[in-house]
């Protein structure tokens, strides 16, 4: 099954006992379960809204390819939503496909949270367009999105080319390096994982690295943004 | 042949004693797992020595490299400003210093060529930005930004916060320490005296620990004077205090009498546990979490005679968790603990370093170490024991042989003190 071969090129064998991945036949999406370093966030988190998130920077904008190849400008999707943003690429068996599930663990718990599942919505975006076509993006996106037309949408973003993509990159002070043995272990690419928490006014509001990527975390600071809304 | 951790394993979830310090650095930052290609020492400029001005220092380390063991490249930040601590971004690309004295803080790029680092940005409102904050100190890499501790106020006393900047030096926030006046909702308050020095990060237990020194009218001020001062001896730190990290909070005051400064976690996966040593008291105190989740401070073990006041200053902890260095600047001694019992540290290797020494980095396999000189420019010592070097050794697990070293007098440099490790490789 092409989405299977897929998955498995997506998760390689150094991540995956950290992480199962079990199919449910009722849906074609994976459902997820979180294990290994995910059972290591046991520690009580601050109750949300009782903590701050200063605003850290403007988050940029860009010109990008949805999943039907369709143009959209990024900035254009901040407007009114809470937006988890990660830079990842499909390639990856680092830490792109780690962070992916728990992005669909953060899909579910806010699709049991009416308020949030309307207004929040997570971005992945490829930093490797060459490989990342629309089509694949599209691929990738329905193997980990829940089917559940109540969850917070999860869009799969690439951009058009490297000429687009650098700009952003540096906005975001995302780093990307190709490796010198592209067919190395882990993909072809060197990058730190950053993943963006981003208001309603298009502010970056929090960035995460692997070790703070709780989906219970990500919730709270949902919620404390959320808190924040007149 | 040196080697570098690639930017992505650095994000590899579950701590790992793979993934150890190279002298105690950020989780978060990628790791140096070869051998580092190049040393960088931030450096107090002394008044007729060279330029006089606080400079970086760029020192090859590369074995068998024609320029081996020798300063290659010097960036002077103009004009002396109690050069003190730094750090590198989570990246690795660039490299933060600041100064005690004038609250400034120099940005260095050392990604685009890392054997010559450039001055890329200055943040000269660090005080007006932060609301108050004096003498930027550590520079600790969060994701995407930097944590400042800082050790004053606009008062020149000991009370402070830490900031947060954005990795291309815009400011985010500061965070004040607690006090029994503002306990900001922390246990044990009731002491918190609101000092700051260090502020290191555990992330599977979203706790970040922080000590405390003291303020800018001690610390600029001559050590002698200070220790005849009855009332300036009382104006030091003796406590640490530990934050929920997500939420910027303080949680809980620990009494830790005698100025407790640098703070090493420790990386094994299971072992929730810190050192730190007291300037003051001599003494190791371990900052531990016990089965019920509950975090204590104790005392461990002295350093030297206390009577003596070895003055215990910077502190290393191997990769493995199981030795720990401790340097103590009236001595000039470096000592080696076994602390493989985290509860009870065992001596095994002493050695003295020089007339006076503070800062001590580890390689991140442990193999290398690199000591520096300088305390502060008014607390050094004068005449023939005013030695200023940086001195290489390796550590065959039982001894320290000497590599290296460079007189940063003799070089016209001035006082060498904190260290940074850069490779090339990391940027391939």
């Amino acid at each position: 099954m092409r989405s299977s071969s897929l998955l498995a090129g997506f998760l390689t064998a150094a991540l995956l006992p950290a992480v199962s991945l079990a199919h449910d036949p009722a849906h074609p999406a994976p459902r997820v379960e979180i294990e290994g370093p995910a059972d290591a966030y046991v520690y009580e988190l601050a109750a949300p809204g009782s903590y701050n998130l200063p605003r850290i920077k403007p988050a940029a904008g860009a010109r990008l390819l949805d999943e039907t190849g369709k143009a959209l400008d990024l900035s254009q999707l901040f407007g009114g939503r809470l937006t988890v943003l990660a830079f990842m690429y499909t390639r990856c068996g680092d830490a792109c496909p780690l962070a992916a599930l728990r992005l669909a663990d953060l899909q579910q718990l806010a699709a049991e949270d009416a308020a949030a599942a309307r207004q929040v919505q997570i971005l992945s975006l490829s930093f490797d367009p060459d490989h990342d076509t629309p089509a694949v993006m599209a691929e990738y996106g329905e193997l980990m999105r829940h089917p559940d037309i109540v969850a917070p949408r999860w869009l799969f973003l690439t951009a058009p080319g490297q000429e687009a993509l650098e700009p952003l990159l540096a906005a975001y002070d995302q780093p990307v390096a190709r490796k010198a043995d592209p067919d190395g272990p882990g993909g072809p690419l060197n990058h730190l994982l950053r993943v963006f928490l981003i208001d309603a006014e298009g502010f970056v509001r929090n960035i995460y690295s692997a070790d703070f990527l709780d989906p219970r975390l990500l919730m709270n600071d949902l919620r404390t943004l959320q808190m924040e809304t007149p | 042949m040196a080697s570098a951790l690639a930017l992505a394993a650095s994000v590899v979830l579950a701590p790992s004693p793979a993934f150890a310090d190279e002298t105690c650095q950020s989780p978060y930052m990628a790791k140096i797992t070869g051998e580092e290609e190049y040393v960088y020492v931030w450096t107090l400029g002394v008044e007729g020595v060279g330029d006089g001005s606080d400079k970086v220092v760029t020192v090859d380390a590369r074995s068998g490299s024609p320029t081996f063991g020798q300063v290659i490249d010097v960036d002077s930040v103009g004009g002396r400003h109690e050069a003190h601590h730094g750090g590198l971004t989570d990246d690795r690309k660039h490299f933060w210093v600041s100064g005690l004295d004038s609250s400034r803080i120099f940005i260095f790029d050392i990604a685009a060529d890392p054997a010559n680092p450039k001055l890329v940005k200055t943040i000269d409102d660090f005080v007006e930005k932060s609301g108050g904050v004096v003498g930027p100190h550590g520079a600790y890499a969060l994701p995407g930004r930097m944590l400042i501790s800082g050790l004053s106020n606009s008062d020149k006393t000991g009370r402070t916060g830490m900031v947060e900047y954005t990795n291309d030096g815009e400011y985010v926030a500061t965070h004040w320490m607690p006090t029994a006046e503002e306990p900001q909702g922390a246990a044990n308050a009731d002491k918190a005296d609101g000092y700051g020095y260090d502020a290191r990060v555990l992330p599977r237990r979203n706790v970040m620990l922080t000590s405390s020194f003291t303020g800018w009218n001690n610390y600029m001020r001559p050590l002698g004077e200070v220790v005849n001062d009855p009332q300036a001896m009382k104006a030091f730190g003796n406590t640490m205090v530990l934050w929920d990290f997500h939420a910027r909070k303080p949680r809980q005051v620990f009494e830790v009498p005698g100025v407790p400064l640098e703070v090493r976690w420790a990386w094994g996966p299971n072992n929730n546990y810190a050192f730190t040593s007291t300037a003051l008291t001599s003494e190791i105190w371990l900052v531990y979490e016990d089965e019920n989740q509950e975090w204590h401070a104790k005392s461990i073990g002295t350093i030297g005679d206390p009577a003596q006041l070895p003055l215990p200053v910077d502190i290393s902890l191997s990769s493995d968790d199981s030795t720990l260095f401790v340097d103590s600047f009236m001595d000039g001694m470096t000592r080696v603990y076994d602390v493989t019992d985290p509860h009870s540290p065992k001596l095994i290797h002493e050695k003295k370093i020089g007339s006076q020494v503070n800062m001590v980095s580890q390689s991140w396999d442990g193999e290398r170490l690199y000591y520096t000189s300088s305390l502060l420019a008014n607390w050094d010592k004068t005449g023939a024991d005013n030695e200023q070097f940086l001195k290489a050794y390796t550590w065959d697990g039982k001894t320290l042989s000497p590599r290296f070293e460079i007189d940063f007098l003799a070089e016209d440099l001035g006082r060498p003190h904190l260290m940074r490790f850069g490779s090339a490789e990391l940027y391939n």
